[in-house]
């Protein structure tokens, strides 16, 4: 017999096996493959050459026929799908409660939702797709504003009914102006808009240790009559010193935002070294936490708010940080990368 | 945005140490990045005359020096014309000459903030001792090219210093500075912030100080009406872009480096010293925050010179050396051939000032500051310029920056005006007074300021304020627009510190609680109680995964400017992108797992809902495991679904679903799939499923795998916590097994349902599927139940029991033709 004709036989038999097996893939795996393989070296060195190559093709072809088992001779028998289990098979075990886990952005924007929630605050969702009515015009962003521009902002092809594109929000502050609408009718009532939308954000970012192009957002708003800068100060605090359970110091730098007027940076006093210096707060003692402000009397004309009547406060954070900072996380990217070696520490 | 303490103090007093003037700039200006102490730097640098200079007996290259330091420094070998022996390898070293000395235990001062810094000693050099050294630019942290020794002539000094051995070298060229660098992103809109002058006046604001702006800077002066000896046409052809264009001529002036002084002012805060013409421009730049740039006029094609959109595809060369491509967005400088300056971010190569040039054409000139920032995003050029522009200078200073300019140029580099300033504007707006009252104010601060407060905080920063408080901004302060903008100038100025922090009043109606949040935790503690781990995952996935999922990438929204193709499509379904983190993680060294995730789907076969798209909040579930288990991977999901939603309180059926469009259907497998209906409502609920063989394959799933998503709509629309209940009955219960004959395509829930419509009065049945029995080719099986029994009326008898178990069974044996055995 040549060793042509050895091969074909043995070619015939792993076509076979993976024809009838349970499961065909086994065959790449069998001694008979294997011991081609290992006979390369004893051929005469002649013949050694070709020898090799037809054992490669034979391999070559086997992987094909395996995938193509799987494409297409695969079918199911029929099961009772109303059934709470198979038959001959007892009712499927749950995994333990040991190994479950919640993510740690939906526990902390829960624990943050919690405290505002009994501090009168109202929990409202962000959305993923808006409109740039809501992202910018009822926010006082001017026209031409580099935030409405494809560098900070995803843009999504497909426009609204004026024709303008979708965005994929970049703040929380994009639900605003519905807010502030449909809690209008409190103000007549003597009742202050207190309202928070914690959620999910996205900015044209490339992605880092730091970065992410996909963010979480706290943002609360107040409106009544009388509300001054002093109340939005001792609103935060008294936020994070229930988000921290300790008394925390704060303080304010001016900024700039288009939908606040005065706009502030928010700073505390690092909760994790006692203002004596860490790693947290770059040994300064204090951290750079938030942006807030007086709502611009424009945003709250846009929702049919006299500005001369009544004025409120906003301010907009990070989620992502908040937690970074309690668990000392030191890449930002393990957040959305459902690794469980990540999840289940949670 | 670096300023020097020594620029400001030019200009207002400062009376208080820097610690708390750095506390206060944080507070009441912006954040301070770090603080350079310049003083400490250079204290030991020493002006010192070289009187003597011999070769070295033993060095060709090295030279021994005796330097006058006019007796200065103590306790130092000297001789006996009391000078000091240095050794200098410098190639400029010569007799006569002022140079910079640092003496032995000095610090080099380019070292001086390095980790270990480098400390000068009295060494040997070739067996001749010398004193320290003589200092090069770049061993003084000035410029990094510099050949030789630093010498020091008359005119680099200005004309009100004098070059005296011994002197300090710091007080020589103002170098006894602290340099404090503060935060650009706090002056987004305070474009005058970016010259040392506005940064001047508002530390005068905030250390409650009167401020007045020098006279030339208020006032400009005339232009001399010369005649047009050197010729230029000018042009706007885009005065909203452009608001405004000045030029003006100047002859016959010499181009070179500037006097050490004016390069040493550059360099401490942060630019490079180029020529004297172009260090002269940025100066100004430096201080008055207005970029202005200066043209070689023998270089300008035509004798024009102006402002136009460049045209698509037009390339231009700038002072980088690298060449750009124009688009029609693009405001560019242009002379009669092509562009010479891509406006308010760079000149043009071909028309750079050089040392051959002669003539020049001075710009001052304002720039629409959205217009520069997308020429500069497109091109990626960022420049000092651009960084002024792109806050909104004010177009009303540029009249009197061209005044400064054109004096610093006549003064520093000579030259004569050759021609008056061309103007090329569009109509300036005046600054419109702006009325608030203390009322006002105080209520939105929370303070008690007077009506002389209020003045006196304006006033000190140059707003004119009048008795009716009407504030009229001066022509810097293009910002201010309105009364808010005035709250926010007084707080400010007044300081945030010193508000009044109290909490709003509020009722104490309670707060309504986001049912759909509850939901969705919910079902996070459900399905994490039973193992399961809940991701989060991208918003966007990539046309393949969709395709890979079975979905229709053309349902989807798309990301137009998408960092990479992994993010274009919002997803259709949150399935596929759970189906992405199976692989990696049974890798990883999980062989079994349950991954969940809650998340938004879209679809744009969806009509819009007031005018944006609907959004679906849906849960993915999926249970793999590497192992195969006993029975169909589908009762794995199935056992979750179960268990969720019998904890939410809801009653489903499953109804096969062998065909459909539905996208969140698309991953299953057709004939191991069902839809999931909730009985009372009708709602579809879930979809649960094996996966389809490609999309197994193609996310490299394991063998053994099922999952579902649940549709919360349905869900949030069918809970009823208070259904469930019911009364408990005085009596035992009692409970029998039962199994049934029955045909194989008669479905459990077919059987349970009929069971369960057989109504016995007052008796209560529970009908719980214990066991599937069906041996290998038999087309029948037997289905086990446990069936629970109970009265409210009294103690059940075996009798009635058995009466109870009869009438179910025959509601199935005569409906299928089960038996009973």
């Amino acid at each position: 017999m040549t060793y042509r004709e050895d091969i074909a036989k043995i070619r015939d038999e792993l076509f076979a096996q993976i024809a009838s097996q349970d499961d065909p893939g086994a065959v790449l795996r069998s001694d008979r493959l294997k011991g081609l393989f290992l006979s390369i070296k004893d051929q005469p060195s002649q013949d050694r050459a070709s020898y090799g190559q037809l054992v490669n093709e034979l391999k070559i072809e086997l992987e094909e026929a395996i995938l193509d088992r799987k494409n297409h001779t695969e079918r199911r028998d029929p099961i009772d799908l109303t059934s709470p289990f198979d038959v001959n098979a007892p009712l499927p075990d749950l995994l333990g409660v040991e190994v479950g886990s919640q993510h740690p952005i939906s526990q902390e924007i829960l624990y943050m939702s919690d405290i505002l929630q009994r501090m009168g605050f109202r929990v409202y969702d962000s959305r993923e797709i808006d409109d740039q009515y809501h992202m910018f015009d009822t926010l006082n962003f001017p026209k031409g504003h580099p935030a409405r521009d494809d560098y900070d902002t995803f843009q999504v092809s497909e426009q609204d009914e004026s024709g303008m594109n979708f965005v994929a929000p970049a703040h929380t502050s994009t639900m605003q102006n519905r807010i502030l609408t449909e809690l209008r009718p409190l103000l007549e009532k003597d009742q202050p808009i207190a309202a928070t939308s914690i959620d999910r954000v996205f900015r044209n970012e490339d992605v880092d240790a730091r970065h992410e192009h996909t963010f979480y957002q706290h943002e609360g708003i107040y409106v009544s009559k009388g509300i001054h800068a002093g109340m939005l100060v001792a609103t935060l605090q008294t936020f994070l010193e229930g988000y921290f359970e300790k008394t925390i110091e704060v303080r304010i730098n001016p900024f700039y935002f288009p939908f606040t007027e005065p706009s502030f940076e928010f700073n505390m006093s690092c909760p994790f070294c006692e203002k004596s210096g860490c790693n947290v707060c770059s040994q300064s003692g204090w951290i750079e936490l938030l942006g807030c402000g007086m709502i611009h009397p424009n945003v709250l004309k846009m929702a049919e708010i006299d500005p001369e009547i009544y004025t409120g406060f906003a301010w907009g954070g990070g989620v992502d940080r908040m937690i970074m900072m309690k668990h000392g996380i030191e890449d930002v990217r393990h957040f959305h990368s459902g690794k469980l070696n990540f999840l289940r520490q949670f | 945005m670096k300023v020097s303490l020594n620029v400001i103090k030019k200009f207002t007093d400062i009376n208080i140490e820097v610690d708390e003037l750095v506390s206060k700039i944080n507070a009441q200006l912006g954040g301070v990045d770090e603080v350079i102490d310049l003083e400490a730097r250079y204290k030991d640098a020493l002006i010192v005359k070289v009187a003597e200079c011999d070769k070295h007996s033993n060095a060709d290259k090295l030279s021994v020096c005796r330097v006058d330091d006019g007796g200065v420094v103590k306790d130092i070998p000297r001789d006996e014309h009391n000078l000091i022996q240095v050794v200098c390898g410098a190639p400029n070293v010569k007799k006569g000459m002022w140079a910079v000395w640092l003496p032995p235990h000095s610090t080099v001062p380019a070292s001086f903030t390095d980790r270990e810094p480098f400390v000068l000693a009295a060494r040997e050099l070739r067996g001749v001792l010398s004193q320290g050294m003589l200092a090069s630019s770049e061993e003084l942290g000035l410029a990094s090219d510099s050949i030789g020794i630093f010498e020091i002539t008359n005119s680099d000094i200005q004309t009100d210093k004098v070059i005296q051995a011994g002197a300090s070298f710091a007080k020589l060229f103002d170098l006894d500075d602290v340099v404090i660098d503060i935060e650009n992103k706090m002056f987004t809109h305070r474009p005058d912030l970016f010259g040392q002058l506005g940064v001047a006046r508002e530390i005068a604001g905030i250390l409650h100080q009167p401020f007045r702006s020098p006279a030339e800077y208020l006032t400009p002066s005339e232009f001399d009406s010369v005649s047009e000896e050197l010729e230029i046409e000018t042009f706007n052809d885009v005065p909203d872009l452009a608001p405004r264009f000045l030029t003006l001529v100047v002859k016959n002036i010499e181009v070179k480096s500037s006097p050490l002084w004016l390069q040493i002012e550059l360099i401490r805060l942060g630019m490079k010293p180029i020529s004297n013409v172009v260090d002269v421009t940025n100066f100004v730049m430096l201080h008055t925050a207005q970029p202005t740039h200066a043209y070689d006029y023998d270089k300008l094609n035509g004798k024009r010179l102006g402002v136009r959109m460049a045209r698509d595809g037009e390339e231009i060369k700038l002072l980088n050396k690298k060449c750009y491509k124009l688009t029609a967005e693009d405001v560019v400088i242009a002379d009669a051939v092509g562009p010479v300056g891509l406006a308010g971010i760079m000149g043009g190569l071909d028309s750079e000032v050089s040392s051959a040039t002669k003539n020049i054409v001075l710009e001052v000139a304002n720039f629409d500051m959205y217009s520069v920032r997308r020429s500069s995003m497109r091109h990626g050029v960022f420049t000092d310029a651009l960084t002024r522009f792109n806050k909104g200078q004010s177009p009303l200073q540029n009249n009197t920056v061209m005044s400064k300019l054109l004096s610093l140029i006549q003064s520093i580099v000579g030259g004569a005006q050759a021609g008056g300033l061309k103007d090329q504007s569009a109509a300036l707006e005046t600054l419109a007074g702006i009325k608030v009252d203390s009322h006002f104010i105080n209520q939105r601060l929370g303070l008690k300021l007077t009506d002389d407060d209020i003045k006196r905080l304006l006033k000190n920063v140059e707003l004119q304020v009048d008795d009716n408080l009407i504030v009229t901004p001066p022509f810097w302060r293009t910002d201010l627009r309105l009364p808010e903008d005035i709250v926010e100038e007084v707080g400010r100025l007044h300081g945030f510190d010193k508000l009044q922090n109290e909490l709003p009043r509020r009722q104490i109606s309670p707060a309504p609680k986001n049912k759909k949040r509850q939901l969705e935790q919910w079902i996070r503690s459900s399905l994490s109680g039973m193992g399961a781990n809940e991701i989060l995952s991208y918003s966007f996935v990539s046309e393949k995964t969709l395709v890979s999922a079975g979905q229709n990438p053309e349902d989807s929204y798309k990301i137009s400017n998408a960092i990479s193709p992994e993010l274009q499509c919002y997803r259709l379904s949150v399935t596929p992108s759970i189906l992405e983190k199976i692989h990696e993680n049974i890798k990883a060294g999980y062989p079994e797992i349950a991954l969940y995730e809650i998340g938004k789907a879209h679809t744009i076969t969806a009509n819009l809902v007031d005018g944006v798209p609907p959004e679906q909040l849906r849960v993915g579930f999926i249970y793999a495991a590497q192992k195969v288990q006993k029975g169909a991977p589908y009762y794995y999901a199935k056992r979750y679904l179960d268990q969720l939603m019998n904890e939410l309180g809801i009653h489903v059926r499953y109804v096969p679903l062998p065909e459909t469009n539905l996208a969140i259907a698309q991953p299953f497998y057709p004939s191991r799939r069902a839809r999931v209906i909730e009985v009372n409502t009708g709602y579809t609920v879930a979809i649960v499923g094996e996966f389809d063989d490609s999309v197994s394959r193609n996310f490299k799933l394991p063998d053994y795998a099922a999952g579902f998503e649940l549709l919360t709509e349905g869900i949030q629309k069918s809970i009823n916590p208070s259904s469930q209940y019911r009364p408990l009955s005085r009596y035992p219960s009692t409970s029998r097994d039962l199994t049934i004959r029955i045909d194989e395509r008669i479905s459990l829930q077919q059987i349970v349902e009929t069971m369960a419509q057989v109504s016995i009065n007052e008796t209560q049945v529970t009908i719980k599927p214990t066991g599937i029995y069906q041996p290998v080719g038999e087309t029948e099986k037997n289905v086990t139940f446990n069936i629970g029994i109970f009265s409210r009326l009294g103690t059940l008898t075996s009798e009635d029991a058995s009466a109870v178990i009869e009438r179910l069974v025959n509601s199935i044996t005569d409906k299928f033709k089960a038996e009973i055995i």
